[in-house]
C-alpha cells in the first residue's frame, strides 16, 4: 500500500468514526469504514484486507448490545473477498470502482443481517432490499468522491 | 522462473492461511460468551473510542443547554404547580393509609444522566449513559425522561452504562391504565419496514375495552419498572382473542432519537422480584409481605 492510499483510508476511517460515533449521525452519514476497507483491501490483498476488516469490525461492534461480532465477521469476509479481487480485476476505472464499492457495502450489510441476533436485526425487506441498495449507492458515491479528490492513480500497486 | 513461481505459490498459500485464520478468529469473536463480549466492548469504549464518546457527550450537553429558556420556564412552572397541589394530597394520602394500616409508599431515588447515542450498525436501539455504578445505577434499572419511559439499563460499568430503549425487540414492560381498570404487557412489534415498528399492549382483559387516547403507565408488576411512569397512549385496537383478551396499538410518550437527558430510577430490583419461600423465617429477615 502506498502512502497516498494509506492516508486516504486513515482519513476515511477517522471521518467515519467522527460522523457516526462522535456526532451520532447514523444512516445520515455514509459508511466510510467499508469504503476504506474496500480500498485498503485492493492494495493489501486478502490477508491484509481480512485483518483490516477484523479491526474495523471490532470498533463498530463496541456499541452492539446483542450481536457483538456480527460486524467483525462481515468486515473480515468482505476484506478478504475485496483483497482477492485485485487478482481477478485489473484497473481502477470509475465504473468498476462504483460497482465494487456498492457491492462491497451491500454485501457487508447482508452478511451482518445474516449473522445478527434475530431479535435485534431489522426486517429483511427493509434492511437488505430497500435500505441496503440505497446505503450502498450512498457509500459508493462518497467513496468515489474521496478517491477522485484525494487519491488519483491506481490503488493496487 | 521456477524459483519465482514457487515463491509466489508459497506466498499465496501463506496469504490464504492468514485469511482463513482471521475469518476463524472473527467467528470465535461472534461466538464468545456474553461476559467476554461485554469486557471487549467495554475495553474498546474506554480506550480507542473514549475521546469520540466524550465529544458525543459534550454535544448532547450543549444541545440540552441550547433549549429555549421560555420552554424550560413553562415546564418549571407546571412542575411547581403540581408540587404545590401534591403537598396537601400527600398528607391526605398519608392519613388515609395510616387509617387503613397500610405501609407508606416508597419514594423514587433517581440519578440524572446524559444520553449518548452512536450511529454505528447494530446499535440502533442502544444508548450509553454518562453515569455508572458509582452513582448507584444497576442492570435493569428503568430509564425515563420528563415525558415518560425511555428504556432499561443493561450493562453497568464505572462511569458509564449501556441500555436499550423501547424499540428493542427484547423490551417488555407491565402496563396499566391510571385507574387500574386494564393491565397488560407493552412490547414492540416489528413491521415489514423499520418505520412500521409499533408499540403494542397485549393481554388486557376482553371486557375492559380501552378507547383511543387513554394513557398507559407502568404498573410495577415484576418489580423492574417502578409504578406510575408514563409509557404512552392507546391509539386503537390491534387484535382480539375471541372472548379472552384484547391488544391495542400504543403511541409512545418518548421518541428515543430526540432524548439527550434522562433519569435512571435506582430502585433495587432484587427487593421486589426476589422469590421468598412461603415457609421459613420470613418476618425475621425483614422481608415485607
Amino acid at each position: 500500500m502506498n502512502l497516498r492510499v494509506f492516508l486516504l483510508c486513515t482519513g476515511l476511517i477517522v471521518t467515519h468514526l467522527l460522523l457516526h460515533v462522535a456526532l451520532g449521525l447514523g444512516r445520515g452519514a455514509p459508511d466510510l469504514a467499508v469504503v476504506a476497507l474496500l480500498l485498503a483491501s485492493r492494495a493489501l490483498g486478502s490477508a491484509g484486507g481480512a485483518a483490516t476488516g477484523f479491526v474495523l469490525g471490532l470498533l463498530e461492534d463496541a456499541f452492539s448490545v446483542v450481536s457483538f461480532g456480527a460486524n467483525v465477521f462481515a468486515m473480515s469476509v468482505i476484506g478478504a473477498v475485496a483483497g482477492r479481487t485485485r487478482e481477478l480485476f485489473v484497473g481502477d476505472s470509475i465504473p468498476f470502482l462504483a460497482v465494487f464499492l456498492a457491492l462491497g457495502k451491500w454485501g457487508r450489510d447482508a452478511l451482518v443481517w445474516l449473522v445478527s441476533d434475530t431479535g435485534g436485526r431489522g426486517p429483511f425487506n427493509d434492511s437488505i432490499l430497500v435500505e441496503g441498495p440505497l446505503l450502498a449507492l450512498y457509500a459508493a458515491a462518497a467513496g468515489l468522491l474521496a478517491r477522485l479528490l484525494f487519491a488519483r492513480g491506481p490503488l493496487s500497486r | 522462473m521456477a524459483g519465482q513461481s514457487r515463491e509466489r505459490g508459497e506466498g499465496q498459500r501463506r496469504d490464504l492461511l492468514l485469511t482463513v485464520g482471521v475469518i476463524l478468529a472473527s467467528l470465535i469473536v461472534l461466538n464468545l460468551p456474553p461476559g467476554s463480549q461485554r469486557s471487549m466492548r467495554q475495553l474498546l469504549r474506554e480506550t480507542v473510542l473514549s475521546p469520540l464518546l466524550e465529544i458525543n457527550g459534550a454535544i448532547a450537553r450543549m444541545r440540552e443547554r441550547a433549549l429555549d429558556f421560555n420552554v424550560l420556564r413553562a415546564q418549571m412552572d407546571s412542575v411547581t404547580g403540581l408540587v404545590a397541589a401534591g403537598r396537601t394530597l400527600a398528607e391526605e394520602n398519608r392519613q388515609l393509609r395510616e387509617a387503613l394500616a397500610l405501609r407508606g409508599r416508597g419514594t423514587h431515588e433517581v440519578a440524572a444522566v446524559t444520553v449518548i447515542r452512536t450511529g454505528t450498525p447494530g446499535a440502533e436501539s442502544a444508548f450509553l449513559l454518562d453515569g455508572g455504578s458509582e452513582v448507584g445505577i444497576r442492570a435493569f434499572n428503568a430509564v425515563a425522561t420528563e415525558a415518560g419511559l425511555l428504556g432499561q439499563v443493561q450493562e453497568v460499568f464505572p462511569g458509564r452504562s449501556v441500555g436499550f430503549d423501547w424499540s428493542h425487540s427484547d423490551f417488555r414492560v407491565a402496563a396499566m391504565t391510571p385507574d387500574g381498570r386494564a393491565h397488560g404487557l407493552v412490547q414492540v412489534v416489528r413491521g415489514g419496514f423499520r418505520e412500521q415498528d409499533r408499540l403494542i399492549l397485549r393481554g388486557t382483559a376482553y371486557l375492559s375495552e380501552l378507547g383511543p387516547g387513554e394513557e398507559l403507565l407502568t404498573s410495577g408488576r415484576g418489580g423492574t419498572f417502578p409504578r406510575g411512569i408514563r409509557i404512552g397512549w392507546v391509539v386503537g385496537p390491534a387484535e382480539a382473542s375471541a372472548g379472552w383478551s384484547r391488544s391495542y396499538y400504543v403511541d409512545p410518550a418518548v421518541y428515543p432519537g430526540a432524548v439527550t437527558h434522562a433519569l435512571v430510577y435506582l430502585e433495587r430490583v432484587a427487593d421486589t422480584v426476589a422469590v421468598v419461600p412461603d415457609s421459613g423465617p420470613r418476618q425475621e429477615q425483614g422481608v415485607p409481605r
